[in-house]
């Protein structure tokens, strides 16, 4: 089955001794000010501008297959982890409701009350498959659940608690990340727009620092390190002690996220061109321009639709698209393209790693790479600068938008999300993406994805020649600095405060 | 003790008169209850001013104690119109922002204002037997910057990035950088002007309050005949007058680094948010110096008032003398001096000199000695009184005893090496609230009711006053007292998730006990507007001296026309003469009440 | 329900030992003081309430010789407190400058720079064997919101910060400094029992300060250095693996 998708059950998340304690009026504010509004996922301008049945279309979609903050749906197609215990019914034979069962994982997460999705055989897909589990016994695995009207047969798969790490998931995100992040995953939230650089926008489906090859997303791995370690420089603050459950279900979640947003853009990036309302709008105001152009000339010209005729022409043809099943195919094909590429980066073959040692960091390797820093086959200066300031000529220049013939407001280069970027001043030893050579190596090898950084293949540089440059970028910070203006403070204080640690 | 006989020979004729005595100032609208220079008006328009203030401040309280209580979770109202795409949880920007808001409101415009100016207004005049204040245009003036203010801190919530969130404390860099935090753009500048116009009208009410007192006395009132709320105020107004310039000067100081680039608090070469590094040799030390030279006086501000009048209500619900009149006096003398040397035990570690520590420490322990020996003498004015337990003398007990839980634990961080761990943490919190609400606040919630017959002629509801008592002390202490435990457990100020740290895991619960004793607290101020309003209108009208009290402000009409009393009061007592056996049947003798000699000799053979 | 101190309620470290000592003390005289004093208030009420209408009242203006003993006996007090804190104070932050007994200048090993930034803590340690310098060096090693200590005798920390003000805060060892923008400040404490103590930011530092949360790893010494080993080959890692023959 292509679209099988499941509803994660809400969480049972309330402070009962809040609700107790509160006796006095307070429960009137709670709850008598009106229905509690919801978090909601924002949609992207292009998905707001289809056609209003495109639009609803889309919006259907979205919220069937991967629903709302509140009530997350988990979409079996993707590679993510729901989290829950798998198993399958090993033999029907005991007493009714219960049954003797082989796990895949490990049994502890199987409590009393847990929830229980049939995955296969004659409980699935119904609406009344949801069982709770009674109890388990970890000896005999046997599960009694509570009803004991299902009567599975051997073979049949099912999911204990599915789920579980996604609402965990969405539970940590909501309350560490979505301040800056957004519901969304858009960067948008309340604090983003205040932060520079603007915190990471995953909806197109790419993260900068990664352990890939320049076309692939990025692993499990490199997100928990982000989430781990920060991002030096950047308001990404390190969670390193968040808990290692809570940053595998908030990689999980965000890395849901993030399809969630690039399928939502590659699929209206399908409807975008018939069925934008911008797009038509455009179109009749041309084929208006060159009617009335063509008749000033006395030319014979058929009068353009008008816009209203146009929308409800597209609007016609748009339900044509979904009666041939067009629709269901883009779906599906946009879905296969992003369950294939997420898949594809948490295997090996596409991960960086350096097939030679790094080369000892000798002067002389330093002076190699300081070479290759300044050659035409790499042109590391024109952006980092000559010295390594990230200050190179092409910081002056004002830049094309992608795509377009349109030149960005600022000087400067910008990323992918249209926000200026500066390329990073390699002599104060900040390294975002990490600090092992290892992480520089891979900067160099794989650029940084959704920025101007590009990756340098083998015929470009090979292996030494990276580790090189890779000596030469890390002796930067510690080389005899060039005197400026400013003393850093630190400096000055430290030498009056030395005395005390000495 | 409803309506006293009138004590003077011709208040019969006065009260007959009374009307008639202002007939010559026949006012518009405008000029008597808006641009008013009576001090009375401009006292009440502080009064209501403030007590509206203090809801608003008090509902910033509440969301940031919500907070507190249900990290995360949907927030009533605000959270509802300002993040209901988010599902109505606020933004951690939004908390900063709540809490800076209600320290800025609750200090700036209810405590300072509704103490001197207030209070100060109404009772300086009609206690030391003067028609008005020296200057009443200056003093209509002092209300009316208080306007700009509030403006200025309203519209500061509706800048790009939403209020000031550095702290009411607006420690540089965090409030002097624009990119340092969302709160530090406009909103910040804006906050430094509302403040320099709360200095300002502080400024004009000190300098009128100090010329009236000096000068305005009625015959017979020497400095020591003088009841202490009038001494409280004279202290005060002199606290006011030497450390409210150098908030002034911090304040455009700071004003003049964000926009024009002078450096006094901006060290160098400092990068926040990606921006480009900041120039200059600054310190931001500076600025907490400068800050608290005037914001620890400040506290003083905040609290001797109250300590003047508590003491005047406490004699006269004990019908007895206050205990020790000239050691009260000396020991707030002493508290002001002392002072303004305290000031660095707010920044024990925040790396100025550690000897410095030493030296604020012992200046600090030892103000503890003055506020002391006034807490002994109000409880010797108790001893041995006719307690009288009405709604007045209940917020009078409030206020010691609050008073005495919040002085004992300020001990604990005036000690230097234990403030090194209850730095920054509740217990502080809990210190200022145990002595700005529980003390002051007690007190000024006293002195409404107390005072208020002068004020309107008409008595407040007793009954809906000791609820009101009762409700806010149980719903204050529930409030306040665990915060003492939580600044032990180690729990940070200011934070808006305290709970993601697994050591304050378990306070959950107590918070949330806290908070829904807040709102006990907030939910009871309603009872107090209402029996204020209603009382206004539709109170039980009262005589001159609904109390039996001595001072001179009970010989006026209730309430003073215009020009306060109907003849030149003299005085020829001390204000406190509760109970004096020359006071023949009465048990009080007011300040303006003549003994003769004879009655004077035989009764002090009597005695 | 444990409201009192973190933990198991000690301090696991000296200075924190004699602190949770003086706030004991404290805590006893107030408690004293207060029940002394609302016992008084307390019984001069009852009294009060008791007196009937036509009783006359004790009329005084007061008392010399009571006002002297409450003068005297409490300021007794509270130089006896002020005077007594002196000490741990100067041991906390001010004996590390002084010379030992001998003339010799006292050592206190430093062994991390601690830089606070919104919002996290960055720390860098030097090398195996080499002392902390002011400025950066090739070999030294970072972490990020986890700082290492050896236990056993004074240890000592650089404490800075990237931008606005923080305050670093061990509630365990009760440490605490403020991190002021432009300084660099000296901070010695040390860690009686090896073990991962809390540590976080105390001084409002913008909207997330309460995201700065961070451990001290106290280990023995040995396995301090083994960390910094283990630390330092992990951050030089060149992720170059010899393929498996």
């Amino acid at each position: 089955m292509f679209r099988e998708n499941f509803p994660i059950s809400m969480p049972r998340f309330t402070r009962t001794g809040f609700n107790v304690l509160v006796t006095f009026g307070l429960a009137v504010i709670n709850s008598g000010c009106g229905e509690a509004p919801q978090a909601k996922f924002k949609y992207r301008p292009t998905t707001e501008d289809l056609i209003p049945e495109a639009n609803k279309a889309v919006v259907k979609t979205l919220t069937e297959d991967f629903g709302t903050p509140e009530k997350l749906v988990a979409w079996e197609r993707f590679p993510v982890d729901y989290g829950g215990v798998k198993g399958t019914v090993a033999a029907n034979d005991g007493p009714a409701g219960a049954f003797s069962v082989t796990l895949d994982g490990d049994a502890g997460k199987i409590a009393k009350g847990a929830s229980l999705l049939w995955v296969t055989g004659s409980q699935a897909g119904g609406k009344s498959a949801e069982a709770t589990v009674k109890s388990f016994n970890a000896v005999t695995k046997t599960l009694q659940l509570a009803s004991a009207s299902t009567a599975p047969v051997a073979g049949d798969r099912f999911i204990v608690a599915f789920g579980e790490d996604m609402q965990l998931g969405r539970v940590v995100y909501m309350k560490n990340c979505m301040h800056c992040h957004g519901v969304t995953g858009d960067g948008d939230g309340p604090t983003g727009k205040f932060l520079n650089p603007r915190p990471r926008d995953y909806r197109n489906g790419k993260f900068k620092f990664t352990s890939t090859q320049s076309q692939e997303k990025a692993t499990r791995d490199d997100l928990h390190r982000i989430v781990q370690y920060g991002i030096p420089g950047t308001y990404m603050p390190s969670f390193l002690l968040l808990g290692k459950r809570e940053t595998t279900a908030v990689v999980e979640y965000v890395r849901w996220l993030a399809i969630r947003g690039e399928f939502e853009k590659r699929f209206v990036e399908e409807l975008t061109n018939d069925y934008s309302e911008s797009v038509i709008v455009d179109s009749i105001k041309k084929a208006q321009a060159s009617y009335e152009e063509k008749k000033r000339n006395k030319e014979e010209a058929e009068k353009p639709l008008s816009e209203s005729k146009a929308k409800k022409e597209a609007a016609a043809a748009f339900k044509k698209y979904v009666d041939d099943k067009e629709l269901d195919g883009a779906i599906e094909e946009t879905a296969n393209l992003l369950a294939a590429a997420w898949t594809q980066s948490e295997t090996p073959e596409v991960s960086v790693v350096p097939t030679s040692q790094r080369v000892e960091d000798t002067p002389e390797s330093r002076e190699r790479g300081r070479l290759l820093y300044m050659s035409n086959t790499t042109k590391c200066y024109t952006c980092h600068g000559p010295t390594g300031r990230g200050d190179g000529a092409a910081t002056e220049d004002f830049w094309d938008k992608p795509g377009t013939s349109v030149k960005f407001e600022k000087r400067g280069l910008h990323d992918e999300w249209g926000n200026p970027l500066k390329p990073r001043n390699l002599t104060l030893g900040q390294y975002r993406g990490g600090r092992r050579p290892l992480d520089l190596f891979r900067r160099i090898r794989a650029g940084i994805k959704g920025t101007p950084m590009p990756a340098f293949g083998e015929t470009v540089l090979k292996d030494p020649q990276v580790w090189d440059v890779v000596n030469y970028v890390m002796s930067l910070p510690y080389q005899q600095k060039q005197p400026t203006a400013v003393k850093h403070p630190a400096e000055v204080v430290a030498k009056n405060e030395e005395k005390p640690a000495n | 003790m409803s309506t006293l006989n009138p004590t003077i020979d011709h208040a019969d004729h006065a009260d007959h008169g009374g009307h008639g005595h202002d007939h010559a100032h026949k006012q518009s609208f405008i000029s008597q209850y808006v641009f008013s220079t009576d001090h009375k008006m401009i006292g009440k328009q502080f009064l209501i001013t403030t007590l509206l203030m203090m809801m608003v401040g008090g509902g910033l309280a509440l969301a940031v104690r919500w907070q507190l209580a249900r990290p995360w979770e949907r927030m009533p109202i605000f959270g509802d119109t300002v993040f209901g795409a988010d599902g109505g949880q606020i933004s951690p920007d939004a908390y900063t922002m709540l809490f800076t808001m209600h320290a800025t409101v609750m200090i700036f415009l209810v405590i300072i204002p509704v103490l001197a100016g207030a209070f100060g207004n109404f009772l300086i005049p009609l206690q030391i037997g003067a028609d008005d204040m020296a200057f009443p245009t200056l003093n209509m003036l002092s209300y009316w910057f208080m306007w700009p203010a509030i403006f200025l801190f309203g519209a500061s919530f509706f800048m790009y990035g939403g209020g000031p969130a550095a702290g009411w404390t607006s420690y540089p860099l965090l409030s002097l950088l624009r990119e340092a935090a969302p709160g530090s753009g406009d909103a910040q500048t804006l906050w430094l002007l509302g403040l320099t116009f709360v200095g300002v009208s502080s400024m004009m009410g000190s300098v009128n309050y100090m010329t009236t007192i000096i000068n305005m006395r009625a015959p017979g009132m020497t400095l020591f005949r003088m009841p202490l709320t009038i001494w409280s105020m004279f202290i005060t107004a002199i606290l006011q007058a030497f450390a409210l310039p150098v908030l002034t000067a911090a304040g455009f100081m700071m004003v003049a680094d964000r926009l024009l680039g002078t450096c006094f608090f901006v060290p160098s070469g400092i990068v926040v948010n990606n921006a480009p590094p900041t120039v200059g040799g600054g310190q931001t030390l500076l600025w907490q110096h400068l800050f608290w030279f005037y914001s620890h006086p400040a506290v003083y501000i905040m609290l001797l008032p109250a300590m003047g009048m508590v003491s005047d209500m406490l004699a006269c619900m004990c019908r007895k003398p206050v205990f020790g009149y000239k050691p009260m006096v000396y020991s707030m003398a002493a508290i002001a001096g002392l002072g303004f040397i305290v000031w660095g035990h707010h920044m024990f570690i925040s790396g100025m000199n550690p000897a410095l520590g030493m030296t604020f420490m012992v200046s600090t322990i030892m103000i503890a000695l003055p506020s002391a020996i006034k807490t002994f003498n109000w409880i010797g004015t108790i001893w041995g009184g006719r307690v009288q337990f009405n709604t007045v003398m209940l917020y009078c007990i409030a206020f010691v005893s609050m008073f005495i839980i919040g002085g004992l634990s300020g001990i604990f961080m005036a000690a230097v090496p234990v403030d090194i761990y209850i730095h920054d943490t509740y217990f502080i919190v809990a210190h200022f609230h145990y002595v700005i609400f529980g003390a002051t606040l007690f007190g000024v919630f006293g002195a409404i009711q107390f005072w208020f017959p002068k004020m309107y002629g008409r008595m407040m509801n007793e009954t809906v006053g000791k609820i009101h008592f009762v409700l806010t002390f149980i719903g204050f202490n529930c409030t306040f007292y665990p915060m003492h435990m939580l600044g032990i457990a180690g729990m940070p100020r200011r934070y808006a998730d305290p709970y993601h740290f697994p050591y304050l895991e378990h306070l959950l619960p107590l918070n949330q006990f806290m908070t829904a004793s807040a709102f006990l607290m907030g939910m009871a101020q309603f009872l107090l507007l209402g029996n204020f309003f209603y009382s206004m209108y539709f109170g039980p009208k009262c005589g001159r001296n609904p109390w039996g009290a001595n001072g001179l402000e009970w010989t006026a009409p209730s309430p003073p026309g215009h020009g306060n009393f109907d003849v030149l009061p003299i005085v020829y007592h001390g204000p406190y003469e509760y109970g004096s056996p020359v006071s023949g049947d009465k048990d009080f003798l007011m300040q303006t009440e003549y003994v003769p000699l004879a009655q004077r000799v035989a009764a002090e053979e009597h005695h | 329900m444990h409201w009192w101190f973190p933990g198991d309620g000690n301090a696991y470290s000296t200075l924190g030992g004699k602190i949770d000592d003086l706030f004991y003390l404290i805590l006893v005289i107030v408690s004293v003081t207060f029940v002394g004093t609302s016992a008084a208030l307390g019984y001069a009420l009852w009294r009060g309430a008791a007196i009937k209408a036509d009783e006359k009242v004790w009329f005084s203006h007061g008392s010399h010789s009571l006002e002297v003993i409450w003068t005297i006996v409490p300021s007794a007090v509270l130089l006896f407190i002020a005077l007594y804190q002196l000490d741990v104070w100067a041991e906390y932050r001010m004996k590390g400058f002084a010379k030992e007994k001998d003339g010799s200048p006292k050592i206190i090993t430093v062994v991390a720079e601690v830089t606070a930034r919104q919002f996290e803590w960055r720390i860098r340690y030097p090398a195996n064997g080499k002392p902390l310098k002011p400025t950066p060096q090739p070999d030294d090693i970072y972490s990020v919101n986890e700082l290492h200590v050896p236990t056993g005798g004074l240890v000592s920390i650089t404490l800075r910060t990237d931008d606005v003000q923080h305050a670093f805060f061990v509630p365990m060892l009760r440490v605490k400094q403020d991190a002021v923008p432009g300084k660099m400040i000296p901070v010695w404490f040390d860690a009686t029992m090896p073990g991962n103590y809390e540590m976080l930011c105390a001084e409002l530092c913008g909207w997330g300060h309460y995201k700065m949360k961070a451990m001290l790893v106290a280990q023995s010494a040995d396995d301090f250095e083994a960390w910094k080993d283990k630390a330092s080959a992990e951050q030089f890692d060149d992720g170059y693996r010899k393929p498996a023959e």
